[in-house]
């Protein structure tokens, strides 16, 4: 969506091809830079990580201006959209996990800054009645082995969102509760009799479906207490609101969007695409357009597929390098302080991030590569999912614009 | 020190077996495993309950034992036994002589062999490949292993059985050439002690070998390593066999929600090697593939191999033609009165063997009643009374699979659970449909210490996903509980993850590396379970 | 997407479905798709039993759409639906609903029978409500000629470039203006219209309440009429969005009927196939100005087709015309569910977000294809509605003038 945002500022006609709805809302909302380095080292910030990495990250071919100006194109969507997020690459934001844990990551919309948090004495981890995948027990108690977060006082205080007379309840059905000017009240009205004014509070992402603060400063207000979002599994309440945000400013550029469109293969002549090919149910459609931009993820999201043995790329036929010995696409540990060979695999592509063959050389003039699909990096091991897909998208499209007349 | 009369090692099969059967005839008896229950072949099998048609020609007796005890199962392990019947069936690349030869055998053994034309074979399992050949019906059905080990040990503690799991057996006490007891160590706590019997029986499968040497005796248990692959749905409901001599990737077999190929045969030293090969998972797909045409394109789950116990007196017999029926060994023989090893033999034939080796020990311990585990359920049917207020707790497709793992008392007990507490009839396994209240009874069992014993006596984590989603709820609810063993949270992510992680990592491509990259985005990106926390206040 | 196994083989559980589904939003009783669809599927291959909330999917497709891995979950909950009927009788409230092309020919056939059998549905409301159908819902008044009656009165020019139109049920008896349009709108092109009495219900309302039997012999009947034409290459269009969704695609996921891959690719949205005409230089452009503003609603079951919005991009080439997509998701009808009596809080829960901007944008008009989408918009926005064939022929109509 961002490649495409760019494009349509751009002044191009953008047709956005997908099948899905992206994977936002199981990834989350929040924009990873970078928060490991090799080994697993944390790192003290992501612009330091990115001087590190290696000469087959996608972050060395987009290079340090083009991934500054992302963010800061990002933090112009969030600012026209009314949902600022902050953050900068020269500060690690550490936010709670749900497991009771901390991770690095660089852009957080504000329901997650941390700052009351580490400075806090008292900390209430508040959880909601009938919520399935959220365990305040967990959080405290793993809490305390923290550094820096062992001589805090926790309490736990439960809220009962009136769900137990139906399904296994998401945090998804608590925010659509809060959503809701009656849920709204009734929350405030069971936390007043609860939290004490001043409290710093560490909740599930439950404050409100919508990209915005609406939610969160009501609260805030009504009871005086800063109130501090966790990552969690799915569905993401903040990767459903970014998504709903991006998607609200795509449409304002006036990009089309085509769903349920299964591109199968494109149409190549001279080195370049001419179209792509959308294989329906019912018959083919045709797409031309003067560049294209594949976006379309990594083994999750189809934009690779995987054999034992091999890999490949099966729109364009972009050459994908994976080991044949299909032994060495995985450590023989799930966790450890190496990345996995898998989660590396992609396309190869230079700092146009045009598709590259196995000697270097450009196979396709007019087709970008952004996001998973794209070679040489770990993003569930070093942190760096939304980074380096904000980073390539807007590379990608920036990029066309300037390689294509 | 802890006393018995007999001290059972091995948590397989045939272990739990003799301690049902010892229990039943009123000896005092305990079971000692190395780690969980099952943790060896009995886990690790095809979930066959062999018609004997396998065997028919090679091996009669092997095939008459099973046909027999096939029956017997049946009755008193009707929850672990689903009647699924099986099918031989031959394919154009099969040897079209084999099958009349196959057929006389079935016949000599008395097992029923009926014929089926292809068009009605396609029409009762459609995903069949249009090109085999001829087909055949046979009273094949399909076993869940674990919860059959589950079941004896449910019965055996009845009549008071003990056991003792995540020990191992690291000496055998003798004096005067007679057993006087074992020494074991707890592997998780590294804790030393003594256990006093007058009777030790080995019913350790792959590592019999290794037991008896701890009494510098010999037995010659080859390991045979087997690979198979559980695929996510079930491709067929009826056990289908290749009818052809035995040979790899012959038989799938339908179990619960999803299906099993296997499986494959290689000569290993080590009765712990058991981390299939993506070579040998190729080569079963190749294989099934004249089965079932779209055999690549369905969804694999996970690999796994586990080790046949191959017994010969010969020492240099290998892989298929070493026997699979069975052997007791009295030690007696060499040397030390007191110690009887049980080895070869198969799952189907698993009470038969615990009957034989009952026997003998009750013989020297002049014990005289009379062995009637093949007469008894292993576990008692819940009442329709239990069922009905099950099936006003459970969530649908929920009370019938809840009642067969845990029989009536489990059942019951799951059942307060859920009633007294409604918030417990929340899913915490999804894929395979597990209650909160039955993770939460499961965890508390004696012999549960770590998340895989919860997921080996539920079916948590053994679905589509995988782990993805319920690991990190079986973790919530196994801290809510405050147990003893679910202190380190870290430790219980990553033991569980890493345990479905070893059976996805030999098949990782097509969907299966999808589902990875969802657990990983998960558990590494979201939940950053394992990262250092570098926290800086700021 | 070709092959769609009937199996939920490819679905890794990871609750995109869940985060788009409207019904899941509007009702905590809804066990939400994942669960439903392909969680419940591996268990229904193996065991027999119930699930109480599948009678809340409302088949709009808004899960298939969202699919990362492309599960037929709407699909596998049909089916299921479909196996429950098996062995559990229909009630009153889903034959009436399923059967409302029964319904309708039998007033057809009377003299003022249009006329009567609405004083009839209005007076009953209180008795249809006994049976389950909602006595708020805007069940749709019959029309007084039918589309077929009407198009039989009608002198065609012929030309030599043929389209087939496939009325389907809601313009043929309840809205026929529409088909009326269509077929000025492609005279307009130069194309002659045929249209084939002997069609029958495209089966959607009958696929929803578990008469998939049925459901299928109407698709084998309309199949062999229509390849009678498909077969020479001549395209049959809709201009009802949930019919070209069940010719086309749904036909394929639910049935094995020979040849229907064949037939697939000569059908088309009315609206897409005008756009491919002026993709070829074929359209006719002599539109007239309308200075008109208009909101547009995207029907969940055109969105599901994979082409996009041609209808509002068709509406783009009307000088003067400015249409707004008021992109606020699904109105909540879907088909026959709003009607229920136990649905209709959940369809105008799920609508209210599209109604309440529709309001806001204070345009009294809104443009959409899907007829109870039109019927679901006037009665929860209170503005009117029209179907873009309407507005195409006014152009046309205005052109010169």
């Amino acid at each position: 969506m961002v490649a495409a945002a760019v494009a349509a500022k751009n002044g191009k006609r953008v047709t956005l091809l997908t099948l899905g709805a992206g994977t936002l809302t199981i990834g989350g909302g929040i924009i990873d830079v970078l928060g490991y380095g090799d080994e697993g080292v944390p790192l003290a910030t992501p612009r330091a990580g990115l001087l590190e990495v290696g000469p087959e990250h996608p972050y060395k071919k987009i290079g340090p201006v083009a991934i500054e100006e992302s963010l800061r194109f990002f933090k112009e969507i969030c600012a026209a959209e009314g949902y600022p997020y902050l953050g900068s690459l020269d500060e690690m934001q550490w936010v709670p996990t749900a497991a009771g844990t901390f991770k690095p990551t660089c852009l957080i919309p504000k329901t997650m800054d941390t700052t009351q948090l580490n400075s806090a004495t008292n900390v209430v981890v508040l959880g909601f009645e009938e919520l399935k995948d959220f365990y305040p027990h967990l959080i405290t108690k793993n809490f305390k082995n923290i550094p820096g977060f062992q001589d805090k006082n926790y309490e736990m205080v439960m809220i009962d969102p009136g769900l137990a007379d139906g399904r296994d309840v998401t945090a998804l059905d608590v925010a659509r509760w809060l959503d809701t000017p009656e849920g709204l009240q009734d929350c405030i009205k069971q936390m007043s009799t609860r939290l004490k004014p001043d409290s710093v509070v560490i909740i599930p992402p439950v404050l409100g479906t919508r990209p915005d603060y609406v939610i969160a400063d009501s609260l805030a207000q009504a009871l005086s207490c800063t109130f501090v979002e966790t990552a969690a599994v799915p569905p993401s309440i903040t990767g459903f609101r970014l998504r709903t945000m991006l998607l609200s400013y795509v449409k304002k550029l006036g990009v089309r969007i085509v769903e349920q469109a299964a591109v199968a293969r494109s149409i190549v002549e001279n080195g370049k695409c001419t179209a792509v090919v959308t294989d329906g149910i019912d018959r083919e459609r045709t797409y031309y357009a003067k560049a294209f931009i594949l976006a379309n993820g990594g083994f999750y999201g189809g934009g690779l597929v995987a054999e034992p043995g091999h890999a490949q790329e099966p729109i364009f036929k972009l050459p994908v390098a994976a080991p044949e010995d299909h032994e060495l696409w995985a450590n023989p540990n799930l966790f450890s302080n190496k990345p996995q060979p898998f989660a590396k695999i992609g396309v190869a592509v230079d700092e146009t991030m045009r598709p590259l063959d196995e000697n270097g050389k450009v196979v396709l003039t007019n087709v970008f590569v952004a996001g998973r699909n794209l070679q040489g990096y770990d993003f569930c091991f070093e942190k760096s999912g939304n980074g380096v897909a904000l980073a390539s998208g807007y590379q990608a499209a920036m990029s066309m614009d300037r390689e294509i007349k | 020190m802890q006393k018995a009369t007999v001290v059972v090692i091995g948590g397989g099969i045939t272990g739990v077996g003799v301690l049902r059967d010892l229990c039943m005839r009123g000896v005092d008896a305990i079971l000692i495993e190395q780690q969980d229950l099952a943790y060896g072949t009995s886990s690790r099998f095809h979930g066959l309950l062999h018609s004997g048609g396998r065997y028919a020609v090679k091996d009669e007796e092997a095939g008459r034992e099973c046909i027999e005890e096939n029956a017997i199962l049946r009755k008193i392990g009707k929850h672990c036994v689903e009647e699924t019947e099986g099918f031989f069936v031959r394919t154009l690349l099969d040897d079209e002589s084999f099958e009349p030869k196959w057929l006389a055998a079935c016949a000599k053994v008395g097992i029923p062999a009926i014929p089926i034309t292809v068009a009605e074979a396609r029409r009762l399992e459609p995903n069949l490949s249009a090109k085999i050949q001829s087909v055949y019906r046979v009273p094949d059905a399909a076993i869940d292993g674990f919860r059959m080990v589950w079941q004896n040990v449910a019965s055996a503690r009845t009549y008071g059985g003990r056991l003792m799991t995540y020990t191992t057996v690291i000496g055998i006490e003798q004096s005067n050439n007679q057993v006087v007891g074992i020494k074991v160590r707890n592997t998780l706590t590294g804790e030393i002690s003594n256990i006093s019997c007058d009777f030790i029986v080995s019913a350790t499968g792959s590592w019999s070998g290794q037991i008896a040497a701890l009494a510098g005796i010999t037995v010659n248990v080859q390991p045979d390593r087997g690979t198979l692959i559980a695929f996510n749905h079930r491709i067929t409901s009826r056990v289908i066999n290749r009818l052809r001599p035995s040979a790899d990737g012959d038989i799938f077999v339908p179990n619960g929600s999803i299906t099993i190929l296997g499986t494959t045969s290689s000569a290993v030293k080590n009765p712990e090697d058991n981390i299939p090969s993506t070579k040998e998972v190729v080569g079963l797909l190749n294989i099934g593939e004249a089965v079932f045409e779209d055999l690549k394109s369905y969804r694999m789950l996970r690999a796994y191999a586990g080790t046949r116990p191959l017994y010969s007196a010969d020492p240099n017999a290998k892989g298929r033609g070493a026997s699979r029926g069975f052997v007791t060994l009295d030690h007696a023989d060499d040397g030390l009165t007191g110690f009887i090893s049980v080895v070869g033999g198969k799952f189907t034939t698993y009470r038969l063997m615990a009957e034989k080796v009952t026997d003998l020990v009750c013989q020297y311990l002049n014990v005289k009643t009379a062995c009637r585990s093949a007469f008894e359920s292993l576990v008692d049917d819940p009442s329709p009374e239990l069922m009905a207020r099950a099936r006003g707790c459970f969530p649908s497709y929920g009370a019938d699979l809840a009642a067969s793992r845990l029989g009536a008392t489990g059942l019951e007990k799951v059942v307060e659970r859920m009633q007294e507490q409604p918030e417990k009839r929340q899913l915490v396994c999804e894929c395979e449909n597990v209650t909160l209240a039955e993770v939460e009874e499961a965890a508390a069992d004696q012999t549960s210490f770590m998340l895989s014993d919860v997921r080996r006596k539920t079916r948590m984590g053994m679905g589509t996903c995988q782990g993805a989603f319920c690991t990190f709820r079986s973790v919530g609810a196994v801290d809510a509980n405050g147990l003893a063993w679910g202190q380190d949270t870290k430790t219980l992510f990553q033991e569980f993850l890493q345990g479905r992680y070893k059976g996805i990592r030999p098949i990782l491509w097509g969907n299966v590396i999808r589902e990875m990259e969802l657990s990983r985005g998960i558990y590494e990106g979201t939940l950053n379970i394992n990262g250092v926390i570098n926290h800086a206040t700021k | 997407m070709k092959k769609h196994h009937n199996n939920p083989d490819s679905c890794t559980a990871c609750t995109v479905c869940i985060a788009h589904c409207p019904v899941t939003a509007a009702t905590n009783q809804f066990r939400g798709p994942k669960m439903v669809g392909p969680a419940l599927e591996r268990m229904r291959l193996s065991q027999e039993d119930v699930e109480p909330s599948l009678e809340y999917c409302s088949n709009c497709k808004n899960c298939d759409m969202s699919c990362p891995s492309g599960v037929p979950i709407s699909t596998l909950n049909m089916l299921a639906r479909a196996k429950l009927f098996k062995t559990r009788k229909h009630s009153k409230r889903d034959y009436i609903l399923s059967h409302g092309e029964q319904a309708a020919k039998l007033a057809a056939m009377m003299p003022f029978g249009a006329a009567l059998a609405n004083m009839g549905m209005d007076m009953s409301r209180g008795i249809l409500k006994m049976i389950g159908i909602s006595d708020k819902a805007p069940l749709p008044p019959y029309a007084r000629a039918s589309f077929i009656k009407q198009f039989k009165a009608l002198r065609q020019q012929s030309y030599p470039d043929k389209v087939v139109f496939y009325p389907g049920c809601f313009i043929n008896y309840n809205d026929p203006k529409v088909g009326m349009d269509f077929v000025a709108v492609m005279q307009a092109n130069q194309y002659e219209v045929i249209v084939e009495s002997d069609l029958v219900c495209c089966g959607s309302p009958l696929v929803v309440n578990g008469f998939l039997d049925e459901a299928e012999a109407n698709a084998k009947i309309n199949i062999q009429i229509l390849k009678k034409w498909t077969d020479q290459g001549i395209p049959v269009i809709t201009c009802c969005t949930s019919c070209g969704l069940m010719l086309k695609q749904e036909y394929q996921e639910l049935f094995h009927i020979e040849g229907v891959e064949e037939y697939a690719k000569h059908l088309y949205d009315a609206g897409e196939f005008l756009l491919e005409l002026y993709d070829k230089g074929r359209l006719n452009t002599n539109f007239g100005t309308l200075n008109e503003q208009y909101m547009y609603h995207a029907p969940c079951h055109l969105r599901a087709q994979g082409m996009g919005l041609p209808g509002l991009e068709l509406l783009e080439l009307i000088p003067g015309l400015e249409v707004k997509d008021v992109d606020a998701g699904c109105c909540g009808i879907s088909g026959n569910y709003g009607f229920k009596d136990d649905k209709y809080d959940i369809a105008m829960k799920i609508g209210a977000p599209l109604f309440a901007k529709l309001k806001e944008s204070g345009l009294s008009t809104t443009i959409s294809e899907c007829g109870t989408c039109r019927l679901q918009i006037a009665h929860g926005a209170q503005v009117k509605t029209l179907h873009p064939m309407t507005v195409v022929r006014k152009a046309y109509e205005k052109y010169g003038k």
